[in-house]
Formats: structure tokens, sequence, C-alpha cells
């Protein structure tokens, strides 16, 4: 019945092909050729073009070779912060710095301040009087050929990258999520679907056998697992409870710990004047420290805390690690936003400085962990401690460490336009190294499964807190605070803000544009439009959480429907001898709408219910 | 065929891009690739098939545990031994990026179906386990462990108890693992 039945498919397949050849071959194109010609000049630019843009990929198929799709996740994410910085700094550039250097290049700086290499550092000195920082833009009226409102750039093309940003990470969360959290099973990660998901795009030999070596650990490990029906005893239940409940406390009170350290450390440390410039430094390598050191610490927890799955596992270390970062820079935030905006008078400036010395050593401090962490695990393991063995690449680590930075770029924008310009340099610089540093010193993952629920989990956590945080402070300071007095484009004004009412004032003026008058004071200044809002997104919410009920409840009635039909064939194939056309009346009165004639066991055998879209093509007609 | 084997025309590419999911660069990639498994005398043939043995000289395939099954399942000829420029662009078409869950699932259906009846028995997950986790004697499962495993599969994926797994059961389960898309594809 086999081979007979293939044969048949192989010329349904071939002859669908030559049809469509066939029917080509015979359209009349002559006089269609230019007009060809010239989209197929402009898909050759546009497909080199997308080729140019395609950063990377000989390394990333390298990597994906080697050590797996979870490993190049780490990757890809790292490229997809790159392209975010890189726009962040065309814009910022384009529309905010080239005006202002167009309008007046050189920069202000007062005789006694020269360039030392120190400025490299800590941001201050030179530095400050540059358009890096915020205080180095000003509002005067421009008297070049065009009149350009440097304070509505400024505040616009922030507002506007913070937006896109948002929605670019939001979009991409969402999808993700649909298809790696919703349509997933939530027992999954069974033997099966670690059969089933076996990478092809692994190439390299070793990695291979690498590979089959950890499935087949794995599938032990999962068969295990099963039979012995993990039942423990009350005692033991609470015995766990309570270590779980210690080492959650105590992580974190670490975290609480620290931030009031930071706080303790800024408040008596951090007077920024330009004589004690190398003071400044502490604070940023004491925080760097801490976001190096207890991490470390968190990951021997696991040596006590036994959880159910490995998957809760990271669950709670990401966790950890997130409060951990957070609280540290919620404490600089707060200290920034409180203090440091009533005592200084460019404090803007002084803030960018801060940002810019919190990136410059983490900078420094990811290259330290990645020489700690692989480099100097790769020689403990072989040649002291051969037990420990050669480290795994800790993608979940990594890619906090990502978010973190990309955390300080966010929150830094509005302080220091310019402030990508150092990021793109870090990430680049940090893209080589890591790979140097896996390919050299590390192993593929030994437990495989998971990458896309963990890649989900990761542009959640890039959402919020990362982006939701900054986008936040970013928001508070051009709301609520004072711009500073002295220096930079919104001075004068009672807050940031305030450039928008200033320019809406000055639209009344013009009869065309009263549109956006109107949507300005009815729109964006009305409560009740948000109100009304949000009151529908939530009754949108409220339908599809119930739609999706009802769906699970259908899918098991379903499942059940097959299960009965399968046995009443069974034993009808045994009773009597014309049970098809009883059999098909039976289901498809019940399940013809759906679609489900595919799991009768009738069509078993025969390939004849092909998916209309199958065999390597797009769109094809089948025979009927 | 309207092409050599050493240079595409301009209408086929476009007919072949059409046809399936690849891109411009990805089908002259793919052709440059395959004519050079080629043997000599073939280059000259009107539609030339590059012998098994030579297509598994490929470095993405070379150490892949399933290249016998994945040359078997896409070969058009009658002992399904080697594969024509135009079974190459199938496979790599199934394998790329932006092919479909279902044709994806489908395709693995049908490599890892060893015995080419359409359903997935027992012998076929024997096979299949291991092919995944070694051939040597060390590395296989004991018996027991096989048997053990091979009831956890089908009590996970047959739906309807009939001791096998059919297409569309291995589409739900694979519907329902997300990592399947991202790890089913090769790149040239």
């Amino acid at each position: 019945m086999g081979p007979v039945i293939c044969r048949d498919n192989i010329s349904v397949l071939i002859s669908p092909r030559n049809r469509v050849l066939a029917s080509k071959s015979s359209k009349k194109s002559r006089h269609l050729s230019c007009l060809a010609d010239c989209s197929e000049r402009m898909s050759l630019v546009r497909s080199f073009t997308l080729q140019a843009l395609d950063l990377w990929q000989g390394t990333m198929k390298e990597v994906g070779g080697s050590f797996g799709s979870s490993v190049l996740s780490y990757f890809l994410f790292l490229k997809s912060l790159l392209l975010l910085n890189v726009f962040s700094f065309v814009i910022n550039f384009s529309f905010i710095t080239v005006p202002m250097l167009a309008y007046d290049h050189v920069p202000h700086v007062p005789p006694n301040v020269t360039f030392r290499g120190l400025e490299l550092l800590t941001g201050a000195g030179y530095f400050r009087y540059t358009v890096l920082y915020y205080g180095a833009y000003r509002a005067d009226s421009s008297t070049g050929l065009v009149h350009y409102n440097i304070q509505l750039a400024y505040f616009f093309t922030i507002a506007a990258y913070m937006v896109l940003c948002g929605a670019a990470v939001l979009y991409s969360m969402a999808s993700s999520f649909k298809m790696n959290y919703v349509l997933s099973d939530p027992v999954g990660g069974g033997s099966w679907q670690l059969l089933c998901t076996w990478d092809f795009s692994v190439t390299n030999e070793k990695a291979v056998r690498q590979r089959k070596n950890n499935l087949r650990i794995q599938l032990k490990e999962s068969m295990s697992e099963r039979s012995q029906g993990t039942s423990l005893t009350p005692a033991e239940k609470m015995r766990h409870f309570g270590i779980h409940l210690g080492a959650w406390f105590i992580s974190t009170s670490m975290a609480v710990g620290c931030g009031n350290a930071i706080y303790y450390l800024t408040t008596n440390t951090e007077d920024w004047s330009p004589a004690r410039e190398a003071e400044t430094l502490l604070v940023p390598f004491v925080v760097s420290l801490i976001n190096l050191v207890v991490p470390l610490f968190y990951s021997l927890f696991n040596k006590f805390e036994l959880y159910s799955s490995q998957r809760r596992q990271i669950y709670a270390l990401i966790i950890r690690n997130v409060i951990l970062k957070m609280s540290i820079l919620g404490i600089l935030c707060y200290f920034w936003v409180n203090e440091v905006a009533h005592k200084f008078l460019c404090w803007e400036s002084m803030v960018g400085q801060a940002l810019y010395r919190l990136v410059v050593f983490d900078f420094f401090f990811m290259m330290l962990g990645s020489f700690f962490g692989e480099f100097l695990s790769k020689v403990i393991g072989t040649r002291w401690i051969p037990g420990l063995g050669v480290p795994e690449f800790d993608v979940a680590r990594n890619v906090l460490d990502l978010i973190y930075a990309q955390t300080l770029a966010w929150i830094g924008i509005y302080f220091s336009p310019l402030l990508p310009v150092l990021q793109i340099f870090k990430f680049l610089v940090l893209f080589y190294l890591k790979k140097v540093s896996l390919i050299q010193n590390c192993q593929p993952p030994r437990r495989v499964g998971r990458a896309a629920q963990m890649k989900t989990i990761f542009i959640a956590l890039l959402f919020f807190p990362s982006f939701v945080g900054s986008l936040s402070l970013v928001a508070y300071t051009s709301w609520s605070l004072t711009p500073s007095r002295f220096c930079g484009p919104f001075k004068g004004l009672d807050s940031t803000f305030s450039v928008v009412v200033v320019w809406m004032n000055s639209l009344e003026k013009v009869p065309a544009a009263a549109w956006a008058v109107w949507v300005y004071a009815n729109v964006v200044r009305s409560e009740i439009f948000y109100f009304l809002v949000t009151i529908i997104i939530l009754f949108i919410t409220f339908v599809f959480w119930q739609v999706t009920q009802g769906r699970k409840l259908l899918i098991l009635l379903l499942r059940q429907q097959i299960v009965n039909v399968s046995v009443c064939f069974f034993f009808s194939k045994r009773v009597c001898g014309c049970w098809y056309p009883a059999l098909s009346y039976f289901c498809h009165l019940n399940i013809t709408r759906f679609r489900f004639q595919r799991f009768l066991p009738i069509y078993r055998s025969s390939f004849a219910l092909l998916p209309p879209s199958s065999l390597g093509r797009k769109r094809q007609d089948l025979p009927a | 065929m309207g092409a050599t084997a050493s240079h595409l025309g301009k209408d086929l590419l476009s007919e072949y891009q059409e046809l399936t999911f690849l891109t411009k660069q990805e089908i002259l990639l793919a052709h440059k690739r395959f004519t050079e498994l080629l043997s000599r005398e073939d280059k000259n043939l009107p539609d030339p098939r590059a012998p098994t043995e030579a297509i598994l000289t490929l470095p993405e395939l070379k150490s892949n545990p399933f290249r016998e099954r994945i040359v078997r399942v896409f070969s058009t000829s009658e002992s399904r031994d080697g594969l024509t420029f135009e079974d190459f662009l199938d496979l790599l078409s199934a394998f790329s990026d932006s092919a479909t869950l279902e044709i994806k699932s489908h395709y693995a259906f049908r490599i890892f179906d060893f015995d080419d009846d359409g359903t997935l028995d027992e012998n076929d997950l024997e096979k299949l386990v291991n092919c995944l986790t070694g051939e040597t004697d060390e590395t296989r499962l004991t018996p027991d462990e096989m048997k053990q495993l091979i009831s956890n599969i089908l009590e996970e994926s047959d739906i309807d108890k009939d001791g096998t797994v059919n297409l569309s059961e291995f589409q739900h389960v694979i519907s329902r693992s997300p990592d399947f898309v991202s790890s089913f594809k090769i790149v040239l």
C-alpha cells in the first residue's frame, strides 16, 4: 500500500508544477517586458539593501550551527537592540544635534577647562559643554535661513522615539506571546516534544554528537520523573516551602540592602564639584560591582533550593536579578529626581553625566564578567577542578545584562541625546567579544528546549520594567520637574511640556491649523477621552477572554468526541460490513464544520487529503 | 527546461521564486551549490540528477541524523535516489525560514515515517528514537526504556487511541510546540 500511494502523490506533485510553468510560458508577456525590467531592477535594489542590512549573517549561522537556537537568541536580541540604538542615534543626530551644530558649532567652554583623558570615564569636564548633554542646546531664535524651533524638535524627537520604540517592543512581545505561550502545551516538555524539535540547523559534527547525548539523558530523566510519581510527604513539602521562603527573603533583603547602600553612598559622596571629579567614579563602580557579584551569589542558591522543574528555577533566578537591578536603578532615579534636580544649576547635564558614567562602567564590567564567567570558568573547569567541566553560556544572565544596559540608554536619551553613540560602540564590541568567548570557552547547552518561551520572557522584561520604567521617568521629568533656569533648550519654562502649550497658543492665531488646536484641547488634555478609551479596552479584553474560555471547553469536548468516534468505528467495523456510510453520516453531522475528517481513522491510510498549500509551494491547484 | 546546468534563466528564476518560499538570492546560491555536486558528464544533461552520495557531502546535511530520509523524501525518481535541481529547491523551500508550519510539519511527518506507510507506528518511533540518541550499542536505550518511551509518546499524541500517530495528530502536537518552526530549518 505504501509505495503505490507515494508514487501517486509524486505524480500529483509534478503535474501542478508543470501546469503552472506551462501557463506562464504561454502568456504573452513581451509587451510587459519593460515593466518587468523595472520591477526586476527595483527588487534587486531592495534585496541588495536588505542583504546589506542583514548584519552578521555568517556569524549567526556559525553560532546557531554549533550551539543551537537558545544561544543564538542572545545574539539576535543583541542585534535588535543595536538596531534600536542606531535608529535613536540617527534621529537624535539629524533633528537635534545637526541644527544645533549648524547654528553654533563652537562649544562654549570656559577658559580654564581643557580636555584631559579623565573625561572619557567621567563624562564631565570638557564634555560637559559639548552637544553630548542637554545643557549645550539653546533655544535662542536662530538667525539662519530657516527658523528652527529647537525646543519643539527636542521634545517631539524624543517623544516620537519613545513611542515608536514602545510600539515596536509591544508588538514583538504580543506576537511572540501569541506564538510561544498561548499555543504551547502547558504539560509539554514531554518526550515527544523533545524528539520533534530536533534542531536541524546544527551542522557541526561534534555538536550533533553532544546533542544526541544530551537528548538521551533528557529522555531518561523525563521518563524517570514520570514513573516516579513525585509525591512528597507533608514534612518534606514544609521543608521545601521553608527553604523557598528563606531564599526569597534573603534575596529580597539583599536587594533592599544594596539599594540602601547605594543611596547612602550617593547622598554622602556625590557633590559633583569639578575639583573632585575622580570621586564621582565611585558610585558607578559600586553599582556595577553589585550587579556583577550578587547575581553569582543568587545562582549559588540553586544548590540548596529544589524546584519542581528547571523552568521554574530559571524564572526565579530571573525575577531575583530583575528585582536587584531595578531597585538599584530606582534608588538612583529617586536621588536624581528629588535631590539633584533642586541642587544644581544645570541638573539635566549632571544627570546625563551620571548616566554616562554608569554606561561606561557597565561596559567595563560586562567585559570583566565575560572574563570571569567564561574564560576563568573554563580554566578552572578544565585544569584545576576537572569535575566542573567546560562552562555553558548562561543565556539568562547575559540577556538580563543587555536589558539593564538598554534601560540605562533609554533613561539617558532625554538628558544626553548622543548617548546612543556610546551604546552602539558598546554593543558592537560586546558582540565580537561574546562571540569569541563563546566559541573558545563554552560548550553547547545541556538542556534543550523552551528557547521560544524564554525569548518571550526576555522581550516582556524589556518592555516591563525596562521600557515602562524609563518612559515613566522621562515622562515625570518632562511633566513635573522644572527645567534648569540657566542652560538647556527649555530654560525659562515651568515644565518641558509647556513648549507644547506655548506652541498651541501660537497656533491659535493660524486659522489653517484650527483642527490641531481642537485635537489638543479636546483629546490630549481632556481626561474624559482617556477614561473612555480605558473602558473600551477593558471591555474588549473581557470579551476576548470569554471567547478563549469557550474555545478551551470546545477543544475538550471535541477531543472526547474523537475518542468516541474511533471506539465506535472499531466496534462497528466488527459488527457490520457497511460501516462507512453510517459512520460518515454520524461524523459529518457533528463535526463537518471543523474539518475534523482528518482525524478519522478512515483517512489514515491515504494522503489524499493533502493540505492545499503543501509540498513546498505557496499555492497550487490540486486535482480534486 | 529552459536552462542549462550552468546558468539559470531570468524567467525560470522568477517562476521558482513564485513556486517556492525562497528568495532569488537563495535560489541562485542553491543553483551554484547544486552544480558543484554534479559530475562533469551530468552537467550537460537537460535535467541532471545529483546522486545521493554527492548530496550527503553537503556540510548542511553531512551530520544530520535524518540525512538519508530527507533525500529519500524529496527525491522524485523511481528508486528514490538522487535529487534534481527542482527537488533540491523543494527541499530548501520546505526547510526555509518562510515556509509555513503546515508544510514543515507535513514534511517532518514524512521524514519520520521510516516505512512510508502514512502513519508513525511503533517501529517508526523506535527507529526515530534510535536515530536521535545514537546508533552504537552503548548509546541506545534499553528495550524496556524504549517500550516505556514509546508508550509515553503514544499517550501524549495518539488522540484516537489506535496505536499509531497519523498526520493530523502529529500536526496537532507540533502546533503546540513553538520551538518546532525555528528548529526545522536548513539554510545554505
